[in-house]
């Protein structure tokens, strides 16, 4: 067999292999790449409401009151005052937030965004230990499956035709871009 | 073929799940090395004599960073106060989800002095990223920060 052959062979089972972390990878980056926009992890919801003012006592008696005036059948996980006035309060998934002298307060609701939290898990590598080693693994796939890609046709169409152009475009491209943000 | 594969998802699902586990929580970063912990409000009684040295604290989230789990707050042992523990962008990811829950957090006091200005762009930059409203007429100094420079931590899950 020629060392074409076992190029195309590698290039299509690896490639095969690289599928599905590829577009979890892709969808994950776009995610990300609009991180200064919206949260790619987290469905924040805020909704304010109003109670009657509850007297400052200890940040456990003013949550039962806050829970009872809200009517909340949670548990309550903890509680912390950030002053003598204003507590939070946290239950699962929702934080409570409320100015005990004007009864003034936020429901703050956060749900993992289904699936995404997941990619960018994986993607951003949230886990470290042996999922770095996975991403190094994939990450040698992929410079792998770049190169032998370049050989995968020959004629016309190959690295030396038609792909050299193409290559030299796709190379091209950071390069230009790097050069008119560092000097321009 | 098929038993290749399926020995090959039971050998990974023992290996993950052997490698994430802690005694007591979730580890995040490099986890901790210190064995004793001190009080928040015995590092922030007297700042600038603890800036560069290490410590393990205890406390209850306040708050994580919204956007990028780069900070969170961590309640003091004393009533009303707060340490923030800031860590690199990516390095370590702090879930929102971690609000309200237990957290031992190990890191390096660090002290940053800020002018009026700094201030003011520092505090529309929290209020941003926590998606609050900033009010810049509240800012009338500069102010110095002492946070915690997080290596590792855990979290109860």
């Amino acid at each position: 067999m020629n060392l074409r052959k076992w190029n195309n062979i590698l290039h299509r089972d690896i490639g095969y292999l690289c599928v599905g972390l590829t577009i979890i990878f892709a969808i994950s980056g776009i995610a990300v790449n609009h991180i200064e926009n919206w949260n790619p992890n987290y469905k924040v919801e805020k909704v304010e409401f109003k109670i009657n003012p509850i007297p400052i006592t200890s940040a456990d008696e003013m949550a039962r009151d806050v829970v009872q005036q809200l009517k909340i059948e949670d548990d309550i996980e903890s509680t912390f005052r950030i002053s003598p006035e204003n507590l939070k309060i946290f239950f699962s998934n929702l934080t409570i937030e409320v100015n005990a002298e004007t009864g003034k307060g936020i429901y703050e609701y956060i749900r993992e965004r289904p699936l995404l939290y997941d990619m960018n898990f994986l993607h951003l590598n949230y886990a470290k230990n042996v999922w770095t080693y996975f991403s190094d693994l994939y990450a040698i796939a992929l410079i792998f499956l770049a190169i032998s890609g370049l050989f995968v046709l020959k004629g016309k169409k190959g690295i030396k035709g038609r792909g050299a152009w193409l290559t030299a475009i796709g190379v091209l491209i950071p390069i230009i871009f790097l050069i008119i943000y560092k000097y321009f | 073929m098929r038993v290749l594969l399926l020995s090959f998802i039971i050998i990974i699902f023992f290996f993950i799940q052997s490698s994430f586990a802690g005694d007591e929580g979730k580890i995040y970063g490099k986890g901790i090395s210190l064995k004793e912990t001190t009080k928040i409000s015995e590092i922030l009684a007297k700042p600038d004599e603890n800036v560069g040295k290490t410590f393990l604290v205890e406390g209850r989230i306040i708050d994580v960073c919204k956007k990028r789990g780069c900070w969170m707050e961590i309640a003091s042992d004393k009533e009303f106060e707060t340490i923030r523990v800031k860590v690199n962008d990516g390095e370590i990811v702090f879930p929102l989800s971690a609000k309200g829950k237990l957290a031992k957090v190990e890191g390096i006091l660090e002290k940053i002095e800020l002018t009026k200005e700094q201030t003011l762009m520092w505090k529309k930059h929290q209020a941003e990223e926590q998606g609050e409203e900033f009010d810049s007429t509240c800012v009338n100094e500069g102010m110095n920060i002492y946070r915690l420079k997080g290596i590792g931590a855990v979290i109860e899950e």
